[in-house]
């Protein structure tokens, strides 16, 4: 198994930190990719984000109340190697396929 | 498997079930597994590269050895590739032996300098005094749907320098040990991993390298060879199975090292079943099929009963994701090309 770590996302306008309203996962969680993972309130609002991935939440980062600055860690994930690439997709393996039979036999009587 | 008895006189048989050890592994374990072991063996040897170190790189090939090995010889470099290669061949001179990592095939041609006139050079340009250790790695070609720059085939740009071993492993038996081979070995060696391959499992017999020069067959056949590396072995191996239930039947030659290719091998192979089919990824001209064929052509003219078919990408960049099913050899496109070396008839 492989760990990802998350960064607080840029959330925009130039904000440079959250404060934490509400974590909506908890660790040992699996998750969905798409799932809401936490509420923050910018200076602007409050917004919940969702999750980048789906796995399994091995840490979350900042208590009710606390602030997270842009960048630093703001969850772990947990997922299988395989799917810990950053680039591109892991090929499954599939029957065969075809098309095109063989027919000419090969004549090597010289 | 016998091993000596201290007198020397006799040989002892060890329990049964205790002497093989062969495990099953990806591709991804057996090349990290490898990489552990050459570092626990040679304290003069160093990892390095674009996120190999803290994150284990984007592959995983290199988790966990930054942790066992510390930070001063499993470390993370700049992105920039023409400094991780320049920094090895200084530290080639000074004596160490480097593994970097150049995180995608794309990504090598800013590090080509360093690599052809510096790597490839040296050793010659010292008259022997500077060899370059460095086993350069680099994840190659496609079929991970990746975009531009992520997925290319650049075995005959390599090939085609002198002073430069190129090998391309097709199982995770032949990864872990011709990854081990390759950074016991004073020359550098370019080390072209199947991307696509990493995640598939197989057996690795630990114990049992078997020969580590040279070309493999890996399916014995009669009526014609086909020949590839990388990635195109397992491909290939699937074509003699349908190929076999039209009653022909192919053999398949993993051709290995790349540089320098196994003439002998491509010989024995061919002058048994007199007909040949190439198969690479890469643009078909001035492609490695060339080369192959050619070197089929000085030793088996005589015996050949078709010209040699070359089934290849097309002349054309390495397409992205989208399109490479469209680009990379598949098993009609192979089929159709071992379909025109049977039909063939001189006269």
């Amino acid at each position: 198994m492989a760990e990802i770590s998350f960064p607080l996302p840029d959330l925009g306008e130039g904000l440079i930190e959250a404060t934490v309203l509400e974590w909506l996962v908890s660790e040992g969680d699996q998750i969905e990719r798409n799932q809401p993972l936490v509420e923050v309130e910018t200076s602007k609002s409050a917004v919940e984000l969702p999750s980048p991935q789906a796995g399994k939440v091995v840490k979350t980062y900042g208590e009710p109340g606390g602030k997270i600055n842009v960048g630093e860690p703001l969850i772990v994930f947990e997922v299988a190697d395989d799917t810990a690439g950053i680039v591109g997709t892991v090929p499954r393996e599939e029957a065969p396929k075809r098309r095109v039979r063989l027919s000419a036999l090969p004549d090597d009587e010289d | 498997m016998y091993k000596d008895n201290q007198e020397g006189t006799t040989m002892e048989m060890e329990p049964a079930g205790a002497a093989v050890n062969v495990v099953e592994m990806s591709m991804q374990q057996a090349l990290n597994r490898a990489l552990m072991e050459t570092l626990e063996r040679d304290p003069k040897t160093l990892v390095f590269g674009e996120d190999v170190g803290r994150l284990g790189g984007v592959f995983r090939i290199t988790d966990g050895l930054q942790a066992k090995f510390g930070s001063d010889r499993v470390f993370d470099t700049p992105l920039a590739e023409s400094g991780i290669l320049g920094m090895s061949v200084g530290l080639a001179m000074a004596g160490w032996h480097s593994i970097p990592e150049v995180q995608f095939d794309g990504f090598a041609y800013p590090a080509i300098n360093q690599i052809v006139c510096q790597i490839g050079r040296m050793n010659y340009r010292s008259r022997g005094i500077m060899p370059m250790p460095i086993t350069l790695r680099v994840p190659s070609f496609g079929g991970i749907r990746a975009p531009e720059h992520h997925g290319e085939s650049l075995e005959a740009l390599f090939a085609h320098v002198p002073g430069l071993k190129v090998v391309s492993p097709s199982t995770p038996h032949e990864a872990y040990h011709q990854l081990k081979y390759a950074a016991s070995r004073p020359d550098p060696v370019i080390f072209m991993e199947p991307k696509s391959r990493y995640w598939q499992k197989g057996e690795v017999d630990l114990d049992n390298a078997g020969e580590r020069t040279g070309s493999a067959v890996v399916r014995e056949g009669k009526h014609a060879t086909l020949v590839a590396w990388g990635a195109m072995v397992s491909r290939c191996l699937q074509v003699a199975e349908l190929a076999a239930e039209d009653g022909i039947e192919l053999e398949v030659l993993d051709l290995r090292w790349l540089k320098p290719i196994d003439a002998e091998g491509l010989a024995a192979s061919v002058s048994k079943t007199r007909r040949a089919v190439v198969v690479h990824e890469a643009p078909r001209t001035s492609g490695l099929g060339a080369e192959v064929a050619a070197i089929i052509n000085e030793r088996c003219f005589r015996t050949l009963r078709a010209p040699v078919e070359r089934v290849t990408g097309f002349d054309v960049p390495y397409p992205s994701g989208d399109l490479e099913d469209e680009y990379i050899p598949n098993i009609d496109r192979i089929l159709f090309g071992i379909q025109r070396v049977l039909e063939y008839r001189r006269g």
